[in-house]
């Protein structure tokens, strides 16, 4: 997932990196400093049996992992059920050889595990270090055994207990720590309880560091850990839900992002700088929800995956006078105005010259919009608060004004971005004056009627849902990256279904974009529905059919689809964003200019220290 | 459809200031919505106005974790009221007003008045666990069943663990803060501001224990603030039709302790 434009010297430094086949001697060892480790982190008897238990298992599943040589379990292999799958590299046809699993089926995985730290350990232990550059290899099918979808829960996963089962059969779990091991967020349990395992995490990590790698990720039968070091903080993803290495690393950058959205990258250095072991938790405290609700986002919303935006079909008549209140309804040092109506973007507006050599990423959108659906609870308010958009500048604040314009319905927001953090008040000023214009032209009710439409109305039969996302064309290049897609509708229209199909297009999407055999075209059979994939140099497209659809007949379903957008478009994507202009001289430099207006200071967090 | 707030400009500002998770929102939303419901944890600052009688009164509920400080004095800039709350079963979050809190008021008004608020006290106080907020009855049916499903993460998230659930069982928790903990810090207050005790309010009239669960002294609290605050605003409309050199008028008629001028 291409969605830091950074620099990123991870990714450097993993290409400086030795061969593939250094990484088998530390693999040996590794078992070692983990036993040791185990002796340090739990020195209770549960600790001893972590110990050992890694000791037992050391000679089967720490060898040098040549799996190809090996002869896979029986419940390695993709069943027959899942059906056949030819896959195309640009329309030279071969045959998709057979993934080998990464781990060997031989412990059991159950065990007498009763410790999170014991379970974390013992799953590494088990696994094959991947060694770094390599990326996806050797993966069975995401399809087998992916993670039973969880019922969607309200509820606090704070409180859940870390060493019963179902604590580990989650389906993803993430962890943000320090790099002095510090607990910073569990998406599941409190970090206190799992203070031993992100110890165990960290331990794992230094000690590939010391050997000037960076551990990158561990495979084992069930499960796939992947790390992400980002400056002082490093985030790790335990997951069986058999998406790539390279998504849930994207999945992790966005978790470091909401950090960074809330504290600014800056602040965050400064504060390890000063102070190695800091509890970072001290400042996100209350945070953890918004933490949680992107994590439940990026498994339930392709935007993520796609890293694009959705927005809300609309009559382009309607959606240009939307964009034109917002346009006069602007005060200086605004620079953002956005329009949303359940969940989805109706509108952004812009401020000129803050925005000329730069635009809005979708990245930036989506955390936006999880911290809209994260404060929720302030309806009847207005909200003013501090925003990193980490994207567009990581250091600096801008300051988010939200507030719903449909009381006490609450589906139509205002967002409204400044760079004056003491603009509160005209800036509140500016969305009464929205709110006038909207009642004027009835918007509110235009809007309410606006939603998202069948893939019946695209009129080819055996299409079941389709994602289409065009890519920059030079005619609107300042455009913000978008995509659209029909509702999902039955057979996806139980959770569990939608997140299977989710989970299919995860699959697709893994494939394209994989690092050492990138395709172009994937047509996919699968059990119950057949995929195609494309990927061009304008778009990229996945769709699903019902499973009996001939190859031919999706080609030409395609064509149709593709046309069918195209008349559509003006209604489907927002298409020229418009642009005001806030400042009275507009500086040539929107660079420095934005520098200038920009609160730069950390908010106030040294003096904490 | 709402009556679309037309900028109604406030008359006046109060902030309610405390650590996160002492119920700042809840008894705002107690007080407004006269219900108490499971609240998502504040991000920022949120904006509320109330009309009282003919008078606007702008609220502002804060995050109160410390990565929003930056924005504190922004807050408060200006504020007639604080209200500095913190948790009854709770001793730090009281420590918290003294030590990250306070200082945030720097910037409020010069002749600014100061409440102390000890929320949650249906936990440890038969008297405020019993009361029945005045709000139909239909209504407080329904928020008791929304207590049951929020009562875990109540505990949860206060930090010494709590020996059973109070209301379920009938035990009350122990109380860590005593109304006399919260008078002396009432008189720090005073003093960290430079103000005279005699000719300030006294503190038996300016602390405060509720409950945003059950009402218990929420209105008794929001009303004898607004109407603390009056004199504020009519000097305020005085002003404003007076002329625009408002910030001498305002020294001049403000109480005369100190003589700075206050923007805003
Ligand atoms: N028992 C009890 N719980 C409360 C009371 N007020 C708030 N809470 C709970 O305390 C938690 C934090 O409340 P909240 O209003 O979000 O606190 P804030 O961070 O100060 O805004 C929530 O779980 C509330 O349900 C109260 O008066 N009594
Ligand atoms: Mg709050």
């Amino acid at each position: 997932m291409e969605v830091d434009p950074h620099q990123d010297r991870e990714a450097q430094a993993a290409k400086v990196s030795g061969p593939p086949a250094e990484s088998d001697p530390p693999a040996d060892t590794l078992a070692t400093s983990l036993c040791l480790l185990g002796n340090h982190m739990f020195p209770d008897p549960v600790a001893t049996n972590a110990c050992t238990s890694i000791n037992s298992s050391e000679p089967a599943s720490l060898q040098p992992s040549d799996v190809s040589a090996e002869d896979p379990g029986p419940d390695a292999r993709p069943p027959p059920d899942l059906g056949a799958e030819s896959v195309t590299q640009d329309s030279d046809c071969q045959s998709d050889a057979p993934a080998h699993p990464a781990g060997r089926g031989t412990e059991d995985a159950g065990g007498a595990q009763s410790d999170s730290g014991e379970f974390v350990v013992t799953m590494l232990a088990k696994a094959k270090l991947e060694e770094q550059g390599i990326g996806v290899k050797g993966r069975s099918s995401p399809l087998l055994e992916a993670g039973i979808p969880e019922p969607p829960s309200f509820t606090s996963h704070r409180d859940e207990d870390v060493t019963a089962d179902s604590w580990r059969r989650h389906r993803k779990h993430v962890f943000v720590l320090s790099e002095a091991g510090k607990p910073i967020y569990s998406r599941y349990g409190s970090e206190e309880a799992l203070s031993s395992t992100m110890g165990v995490m960290m331990a794992l990590v230094s000690f590939v560091q010391s050997g000037d790698n960076i551990i990158r990720s561990v495979y084992s039968e069930e499960h796939t850990v992947v790390f992400l070091q980002k400056g002082p903080l490093v985030l790790v993803c335990v997951s069986n839900s058999r998406q790539s290495e390279q998504q849930l690393r994207g999945e992790l950058l966005y978790v470091y992002y909401q950090i960074v959205s809330m504290l600014t990258q800056a602040s965050i250095s400064r504060i390890f700088e000063h102070k190695k072991n800091y509890d970072l938790r001290r400042l996100l405290a209350g945070s953890e929800k918004i933490l949680d609700g992107l994590l439940n986002l990026v498994d339930s919303d392709p935007s993520f995956l796609l890293a694009a935006v959705h927005c809300l079909p609309l009559a382009s008549s309607l959606r240009d006078s939307l964009s034109q209140i917002l346009q006069k309804a602007i005060t200086p040092n605004l620079v953002f105005s956005i329009l949303i109506a359940k969940n989805q973007l109706l509108t952004i507006v812009q401020e000129k010259t803050v925005i000329e050599d730069a635009r809005l990423a979708p990245a930036d959108v989506h955390l936006l919009l999880n911290l809209i659906g994260a404060s929720s609870a302030f309806q009847a308010g207005e909200i003013w608060t501090p925003i990193c958009l980490p994207l567009f500048n990581p250091d600096c604040y801008f300051y988010a004004y939200i507030s719903y314009l449909d009381p006490p319905e609450c589906t139509v927001c205002l967002l409204l971005l400044s760079t004056d953090k003491e603009a509160f008040y005209a800036v509140a000023e500016c969305k009464r004056k929205i709110e006038e214009a909207m009642v004027a032209q009835n918007s509110l009710s235009l809007i309410a009627k606006a939603q998202s439409y069948s893939v019946s109305q695209v009129g080819v039969s055996d299409l079941r849902h389709f994602m289409y996302k065009p890519f920059d064309v030079p005619d609107n290049h300042r455009q913000l990256t978008q995509f659209t897609s029909p509702e999902m509708e039955a057979p996806y229209s139980s959770e569990e279904e939608k997140m299977r199909l989710l989970d299919l297009y995860r699959y697709m999407h893994s494939r394209i974009h994989s690092t050492s055999r990138p395709l172009k075209l994937i047509y996919h059979v699968a059990e119950r529905e057949t995929l195609l994939a494309w990927v061009t140099s304008k778009f990229e497209l996945y769709t699903c059919f019902s499973p009996l659809v001939t190859k031919t007949c999706a080609i030409t379903a395609i064509t149709k689809l593709l046309r069918w957008i195209k008349k559509e478009e003006d209604r489907l994507f927002i298409r020229y964003p418009p642009k005001y202009s806030t400042t009275p001289n507009p500086s040539k430099s929107s660079k420095s200019s934005r520098s200038d207006q920009q609160d730069a200071t950390d908010n106030g967090f040294l003096s904490l220290l | 459809m709402p009556d679309v707030s037309k900028m109604k400009k406030p008359d006046v500002k109060l902030v309610l200031l405390g650590d996160m998770n002492v119920g700042k929102t809840s008894l705002l939303h107690r007080y407004m919505e006269r219900k108490f419901k499971d609240t998502i944890s504040t991000v920022g600052g949120a904006f509320f106005l109330k009309q009282w009688g003919p008078y606007h009164i702008s609220i502002w509920d804060t995050a109160g974790r410390e990565q929003f400080h930056g924005l504190g004095s922004m807050y408060c800039r200006g504020a007639a009221a604080v209200i500095l709350t913190y948790d009854v079963t709770n001793w730090q979050s009281l420590a918290e007003l003294e030590e990250r809190f306070l200082s945030l008021t720097d910037t409020a008004n010069h002749d600014c008045i100061y409440a102390l608020v000890g929320n949650k006290a249906d936990l440890t106080d038969p008297k405020a666990h019993l009361c029945q907020d005045s709000g139909v009855l239909p209504e407080d049916r329904r928020t008791e069943c929304e207590e049951e499903r929020t009562e875990p993460q109540v505990l949860s998230t206060c930090p010494t663990p709590p020996a059973s659930p109070a209301s379920l069982s009938g035990l009350l928790l122990h109380k860590q803060v005593a109304r006399e903990d919260a008078v002396a810090l009432y008189g720090r207050i005073l003093r960290y501001k430079g103000l005279d005790e005699k000719s300030s309010l006294p503190a038996d009239k300016m602390c405060f224990e509720t409950s945003a669960k059950t009402g218990y002294n929420v209105d008794a609290l929001f009303e004898t603030l607004f109407d603390l605050v009056l004199p504020s605003i009519l000097r305020k409309r005085h002003e404003d039709q007076a002329s625009p050199t408002v910030d001498l008028e305002d020294c001049r008629e403000g109480s005369g302790k100190r003589v700075r001028a206050s923007c805003c």
